[in-house]
């Protein structure tokens, strides 16, 4: 699948953004296999950018195509069907159902595409040492252990792309390691472009193309 | 593996305002009983009285006439009915032949000649033959023809025989009476005949005293003052005498009917007003209740608006989880319906068999009318549903 954005900016940033950014303004275009590192200090938009590239929001200017095919052009119904087969995304702010357990809340998301049989998500949640908890509340959780399996529910699915919001910003450097390793290898299972947006750059990440936001 | 509405079910926050949820099923319980039992008595009202009425050849017959008033009085062309307002007449839906009772526009007197002593002056009436009852193949005149057919009400034959004794006169039997000749004498400007008339047959739908109508057309040019063209009296030819649409009409002519022939009529109109205004309440009440619903599946969909979109955002298709969360309200409405029609159906039987003495002309069972549109209401309980859930899950992200 190939991504492709063009003079994209956010309608509430100023013009000057376009300067001074290697996304904001710019022309680029990603396609499976490629591992996107965007680095951006707080502020720069690194949210706004994953949300617009799934469409949570459309408060920009410039175009996001996926094959070609405009992003805002997608009907309701189209835009579930990506994010069901083709672009799965790994958010800041996790969203889990709180009132569910970590294990209901993966097979909430595992029985609408099923890539992975049951079993392997207790594989992944022992993998990210999170498999004790699977039977505990959402709500119960700890920041970190929420964190792991919002990336494991990430996982569960088919997909082309890997959108990547700070994914390990509660983990500590070995879990996130971990975490890293198991996304790797799901992405290259799948020849998945991977676009992950962090802070700072990530040493345990091996991106073939690096940004600065 | 086919997506599963189980996982998802405990996601909707169903529970949220309970009393909401439930007033608007007894009130949609309530609403859809009364409306169906509306339309079941309605029915009955309707089979009942049609079987109710007297029918002769599937049809009823009637006279009319208009109603003299102080105003009108002494003004005969104003009592009469003009050709327009017979066509008029003619082209009501519910009145299948009108035929003008045409009267005799000259004296006329009757009398048994040497047989009895009896004499009255007398009126004659002539109608189109296919409005008598018993029409005889001898009642025909042509000109010249010194006989006279005639066709007597039975009534007026009724009340012969009970004056007959204080008059000094005989009581005969209709045999007899078909075989005594009288004469008729019509009596001109300046010229008086006499024919001979026979009783040929007697008329229980026809108050009057009628002849051939060509001879009377003969006999009004011949000893009347005016050729008379109108008629002071219609004979109607009815699909249902008890049609509240021929009621309505009649009244509104200010035409004149026997009261007591459209009495079933007029009481129809009154059980069907007051069954159609229940029914109106019932539909009223429904929708009151669907209202109450909606409001309910807003704040359903209010509280859980964060996991429903949190389900979109997974990639959960928005078609398939609307269908899915109005699906869960179909159930009830089915259950609700079913039981408002078991509840129709109890009444129905209990109405026929305790109020009606399980007259044949009513069935046990429901109409087929009031499954039908216990069925349509479901159907429009869960269309309904289904495009409020649609609206409001499109307003989600």
């Amino acid at each position: 699948m190939k991504l492709e954005i063009k003079n994209l900016l956010p309608t509430y940033f100023e013009e000057e953004r376009k300067s001074t950014s290697e996304i904001w303004g710019k022309e680029r275009s990603f396609s499976n296999g490629d591992l996107v590192n965007i680095v951006a200090p707080s502020g720069t938009g690194k949210t706004s950018l994953v949300h617009f590239l799934y469409k949570m929001r459309e408060s920009y200017t410039g175009s996001i195509s996926y094959d070609g095919k405009p992003l805002k052009q997608f009907s309701r119904e189209a835009i579930a069907a990506l994010r069901k087969d083709q672009v799965s995304i790994i958010l800041q702010d996790m969203r889990l159902f709180e009132a569910q357990t970590i294990l209901e809340n993966l097979e909430i998301k595992r029985q609408l595409s099923p890539y992975h049989p049951q079993e392997r998500i207790i594989e992944m949640a022992r993998q990210l040492g999170v498999d004790h908890r699977l039977n505990a509340l959402a709500q119960n959780c700890s920041y970190g252990e929420q964190q792991r399996a919002v990336i494991i529910r990430a996982l569960l699915q088919p997909f082309d792309v890997l959108l990547m919001d700070e994914p390990f910003s509660h983990l500590d450097n070995a879990n996130a390691k971990k975490a890293t390793a198991l996304i790797l290898e799901e992405a290259a299972r799948r020849k998945a472009l991977v676009i992950f947006a962090e802070l700072e750059k990530a040493d345990h990440f091996p991106a073939t193309h690096l940004y600065h936001l | 593996m086919a997506l599963s509405f189980k996982p998802i079910k405990p996601l909707l926050h169903t529970g949220t305002n309970a009393s909401s949820r439930w007033f608007s099923y007894i009130g949609l319980g309530i609403g859809v009983l009364l409306l169906l039992c509306s339309v079941q008595m309605f029915i009955n009202i309707q089979q009942l009285l049609k079987e109710g009425s007297i029918r002769k050849d599937g049809f009823d017959f009637v006279s009319i006439t208009k109603n003299i008033t102080n105003e009108t009085m002494g003004q005969p062309e104003k009592n009469l009915f003009h050709a327009d307002e017979i066509d008029a007449v003619k082209k009501q839906p519910f009145i299948a032949g009108v035929s003008p009772l045409l009267a005799n526009d000259f004296r006329v007197q009757l009398s048994a000649g040497n047989v009895l002593p009896f004499s009255t002056d007398m009126f004659l009436e002539a109608l189109d033959n296919d409005f008598i009852d018993t029409l005889p193949p001898n009642f025909t005149w042509k000109e010249g023809d010194q006989h006279i057919p005639i066709i007597l009400s039975s009534d007026f034959f009724e009340i012969y025989n009970i004056f007959a004794p204080g008059q000094g006169l005989p009581q005969l039997s209709k045999e007899t009476a078909m075989g005594i000749p009288v004469q008729i004498s019509c009596y001109g400007s300046n010229n008086t005949v006499t024919f001979s008339g026979r009783i040929v047959a007697f008329s229980d739908r026809v108050n009057s005293v009628l002849v051939p109508k060509n001879f009377l057309q003969w006999a009004n040019k011949a000893f009347g003052n005016k050729e008379r063209q109108d008629a002071s009296r219609l004979f109607l030819k009815l699909k249902d005498v008890n049609d509240p649409q021929l009621v309505r009409y009649l009244d509104a002519q200010h035409y004149v009917i026997n009261r007591d022939k459209t009495l079933l009529g007029r009481n129809k109109i009154v059980l069907q007003g007051i069954f159609s205004g229940l029914g109106i309440f019932g539909l009223l009440v429904v929708i009151l209740a669907l209202m109450l619903f909606s409001f309910y599946l807003q704040l359903v969909i209010a509280r859980s608006r964060q996991n429903l979109e949190l389900l979109l955002t997974l990639g959960y298709s928005p078609q398939w989880l609307g269908k899915n969360v109005s699906k869960q309200f179909v159930p009830v409405y089915i259950f609700i319906v079913l039981a408002a029609l078991l509840c129709t159906q109890i009444m129905q039987w209990a109405f026929h068999h305790f109020v009606m003495f399980d007259r044949p002309e009513l069935s046990s069972l429901v109409n087929w009318m009031v499954v039908l549109l216990a069925a349509a209401l479901v159907l429009m309980a869960v269309v309904t549903n289904a495009r409020l859930v649609k609206k409001l899950l499109h307003g989600l992200g």
